[in-house]
């Protein structure tokens, strides 16, 4: 790998104030079963380290995959030229650290040790319970996505922290095809920690009855309805509605939820909280600036607690980092969260749609990235689901879209469900019902 | 970056095992990005990354690692590793490696790294005063500017050497609008590959943010669009992610070969409105999707896709194209070595017909006019897509009467490409990220403006009846 004292000794050499080295190494391990065959293996390992440092009381960044003797000489004069360039007023911070760290292991050795011929038997278990279910099935994708990934984060403070997660995730999509010559696709993903965790049989059921029940689906009338997101929808909702909790977005005047903190900004019956300690896939004790991490309420029932701040934006309030300090594409430190719960109620999802009485049931909404504009709070998303009369289920949708304000709907959640669905980036939420969603279809 | 006697040890070494093809394939990239708000540089971040993919295939097998340790050992470990999991007797050994000649199609003129970087901030400077002097609404602007010099080489079992470099440039401006009633933002993002020359000679940064400025104030004053059924006039532009989504996905090999596209076996079939012709052209001189080879060594193709409704040509990569019978064409690409390549677009459009965009819209009674398309995504087994409109105007009695906000255009890429009832004559391309499963990689969308009959539009402003 790579010396980080030739680095530091170089920015020392070179007259940088301070300097801090962010080295992940991560490997991982995949492959995937086309009709119950393997059809791709994929073993890999890389590392970067990136970079940042303090020239003239100004922050640079540099980031290297190449690992040689130019390393630090690469490193160290870039840093250099790019603070010279920077002309923020924000201050150039690298952390000396916190008093008490939550050091957790969630490094599972059972995983690691399991041989690639036991997963691949098991995706071919998975594979056969998969296509027992119905005959309607005609093709399956199964994907075993394992990943070990490394952090160390040191600085020239004598700062050394570093933590290592490894899982797994099992993805598997099934296309169904009707007597009529409808085609459906559905999918589904689990997380693992350990392979006995991996019910085939559940995992496959999920699968296959997601897929054929979507059969006979189509659009809804265009209307205002109740509606009942499922967790992983509401997921979708919950994470550019917390994207306005960054104080980042709040000093520069681009978040609705500023000057907002102690006052009601949603419904009471929601409570939200980030758990980074929490021991699973997103566990992190230190933020990606050094600062410990701790678990936090982010709004209870319905009042905002607290924004998240990362050690520049704490420094402008002169106030505390809250241990936020994530980095978003690059190396550049922003705002970022990780595990976030929302507090269970009491209905069960039949419950929900009971409650209901009628509306619709969204599973899942997609387009996120151009249907979502988590500064307005408008979304126009496209959703799949099902009708609910009589407070039941009834007839699958399909090329419906689903519309409205963040803003205004999470003010209109009128309640909370008991399950809890995980959803791939560390979201834990139940479903919800929402007094009124715009619905477009015929 | 490695010699050809290395390239040979570690091809064989992958060969071992009864592979029938072994690739190399190494990369080195520069990568440069500045980010400006409110006139002010948050930073200047280097990024510098190399490594190397390695990938096997068997009949309808394929195995894929990646490192970045580039040294003759690591390659051979590697190698080692991934031959592994084949058991045969070994079928070839390569003896000699020769250098493919191809052109040199794509480099820049000013290359960035020469341009003074002082300079180039000065310019970003220049146009966020722009954006934020258009109007007192004007509350944030921020600007991204990215690019990147790319080494390529990749050796494989047939014998041969290939090289291409990549220079792409890109500037994406963000303006948000504020009033009492809320907050509204719109981006402007131009590129190519190309060198600074583009942003001295083709592209005006001030003109761009200032255009960002207005649509986000636009947006304030726009009514929410009303839903339902209706008439959609697809603007010039990134108006072609529609084809993209709709169709270009499920056109890749990568479904199509495994009876997982809507799309399969339909080729010589209809499956547009005859005035839809619409081509996938990787050689356009210096466009953003385009390469003087692709990410398997194939030399980049003008594929027509689509001719006159007829489904004329798949976008094939050698792996997938064994399920299919067919050659690659020039459509294998990967965001980087750490991903494994497969069939992808390059620049996808549709092509120029007869009519003006002033008739198109003066001969609509209703309808939504989409004038800028944001992102999109598509499910490539039922084609069913979904895309947001950044920009729209409700058109009444052939005139464009007010702008509307928050609609989202949904469908299934089957009808809506049968649905189209006018093809413009002022074909344009727009530059995009286009993400799947080798990764996000830059695609020019394009088309002239386009109507479509009897399209799904989402809103919150009310039913159409």
């Amino acid at each position: 790998m790579i010396s980080y004292k030739k680095i530091f000794d170089k920015a020392a050499q070179e007259g940088l104030e301070a300097l801090e080295l962010y080295v992940s190494e991560n490997s991982n391990f995949s492959f995937s079963l086309f009709r119950g065959e393997l059809d791709s293996y994929s073993i890999s390992d890389s590392a970067s380290v990136e970079a940042r440092g303090i020239s003239d009381g100004k922050i640079g960044y540099a980031t290297s995959e190449k690992f040689d003797s130019t390393t630090p000489e690469y490193l160290v004069s870039h840093i250099k030229q790019n603070a010279a360039l920077t002309s923020s007023d924000d201050p150039g911070l690298i952390f000396r650290g916190s008093e008490k760290y939550r050091r957790k292991n969630v490094f599972s050795k059972k995983l690691h040790e399991a041989g690639p011929d036991e997963k691949i038997r098991l995706m071919k278990d998975f594979y056969s319970a998969v296509t027992k279910k119905s005959e309607k099935i005609q093709e399956v994708e199964i994907s075993y996505e394992e990943s070990e990934e490394a952090v160390t984060l040191t600085n020239s403070y004598g700062l050394k922290l570093s933590s290592k997660v490894n899982y797994a995730v099992v993805f598997a999509q099934a296309v169904a095809t009707d007597e009529t010559g409808e085609t459906k696709s559905g999918m589904v993903f689990r997380i693992l920690s350990d392979l006995a965790d991996f019910d085939a049989e559940e995992t496959a059921s999920k699968l296959v009855d997601d897929t054929i029940r979507q059969f006979g689906s189509g659009p809804c009338d265009s209307g205002k309805y109740k509606c009942v997101f499922a967790g992983n929808a509401f997921a979708s909702l919950l994470a550019p509605f917390l994207r306005n909790l960054s104080s980042d977005e709040v000093q520069k005047n681009s978040s609705l939820l500023a000057g907002k903190l102690g006052e009601k900004v949603t419904s009471s019956r929601l409570t939200v909280f980030e758990k980074p300690l929490e021991k699973n896939m997103s566990f992190r004790y230190f933020d990606d600036e050094g600062v410990a991490t701790s678990n936090k309420t982010l709004i209870r029932n319905g009042v905002l607690q607290t924004y998240l701040y990362n050690l520049t934006t704490a420094a402008k309030e002169n106030r505390e980092s809250t241990g936020n300090g994530y980095k978003a594409g690059g190396s550049a430190i922003g705002v970022g969260l990780r595990n976030v719960f929302v507090k269970p109620g009491s209905l069960s999802e039949e419950g929900l749609f009971e409650k209901a009485g009628s509306g619709v049931y969204i599973t899942s909404v997609s387009g996120l990235h151009a249907g979502m504009n988590a500064q307005s709070g408008n979304f126009s998303l496209i959703a799949q689901g099902f009708m609910i009369r009589d407070g039941k289920l009834a007839e699958p949708l399909s090329l419906i879209t689903a519309a409205g304000n963040l803003f205004d709907m999470f003010n209109q959640i009128t309640a909370v469900g008991n399950n809890v669905e995980v959803r791939m980036n560390g979201f834990y939420t139940p479903s919800v019902l929402v007094k009124k969603i715009s619905i477009s279809g015929k | 970056m490695i010699t050809k006697s290395t390239a040979i040890e570690v091809l064989n070494e992958a060969l071992a095992t009864g592979a029938d093809f072994a690739e190399i394939y190494l990369e080195e990239d520069d990568q440069t990005t500045i980010r400006m708000d409110n006139g002010k540089v948050e930073s200047c971040d280097d990024k510098l990354t190399r490594g190397a993919g390695i990938r096997l295939l068997k009949d309808l097998r394929s195995v894929y690692g990646y490192t970045n340790n580039i040294t003759r050992a690591g390659l051979l470990r590697l190698a080692k590793d991934l031959s592994a999991s084949f058991d045969g007797k070994r079928l070839l050994t390569v003896d000699s490696i020769t250098k493919v000649r191809q052109g040199k199609k794509h480099l820049p003129k000013i290359k960035y790294s020469e341009f003074p970087r002082e300079e180039l901030i000065g310019m970003l400077k220049s146009s966020s005063d722009a954006c934020l002097a258009y109007d007192k609404k004007i509350v944030r602007c921020e600007i991204s500017f990215a690019y990147n010099y790319k080494t390529v080489e990749i050796f494989n079992s047939t014998g041969k050497q290939f090289g291409d470099v990549h220079s792409r440039g890109r500037y994406i401006v963000t303006a948000t609008a504020r009033d009492e009633k809320g907050i509204e933002t719109f981006h402007s993002r131009p590129g190519a590959q190309k060198g600074m020359e583009f942003f001295l000679e083709e592209v005006d940064m001030n003109e761009e943010a200032k255009n960002a400025a207005k649509s986000a104030i636009t947006l304030l004053g726009a009514k929410e669009c009303p839903s339902g059924k209706m008439t959609v006039i697809i603007g010039n532009g990134f108006g072609g992610v529609i084809f993209h989504e709709a169709c270009g996905h499920s056109l890749e090999a990568s479904s199509v070969s495994k009876g997982l596209s809507v799309f399969s076996g339909k080729k010589g079939e209809k499956i547009a409105s005859d005035i839809v012709s619409a081509v996938d052209d990787g050689t356009i001189e210096g466009a953003w999707g385009s390469g003087n080879i692709d990410d398997e060594g194939n030399p980049t193709a003008r594929n027509m896709l689509i001719t006159n409704g007829v489904l004329t040509s798949y976008l094939v990569d050698s792996f997938n194209g064994r399920r299919m019978n067919e050659p690659g064409n020039g459509a294998c690409r990967r965001e980087s070595y750490k991903y494994e390549p497969t069939s992808r677009m390059s620049n996808t459009f549709i092509l120029n017909g007869k009519s003006t965009p002033e008739e198109i819209i003066a001969n609509t009674e209703y309808g939504l006019y989409a004038k800028d398309m944001g992102g999109g995504s598509v499910n490539p087994a039922t084609g069913e897509f979904n895309f947001a409109v950044n920009e729209g105007y409700i058109v009444e009695n052939g005139k464009i009467s007010y702008p509307v906000k928050g609609a989202t255009l949904i469908g299934s890429g089957k009808e809506v490409l049968l649905n189209i009832d006018m093809v413009g004559n002022d074909l344009l391309r727009a530059q995009g990220m286009c993400g799947a499963a080798s990764g996000s990689i830059p695609a020019d969308v394009g088309e002239p403006t386009i109507r479509v009959q009897n399209m799904t539009v989402g809103g919150r402003g009310g039913t159409v009846k």
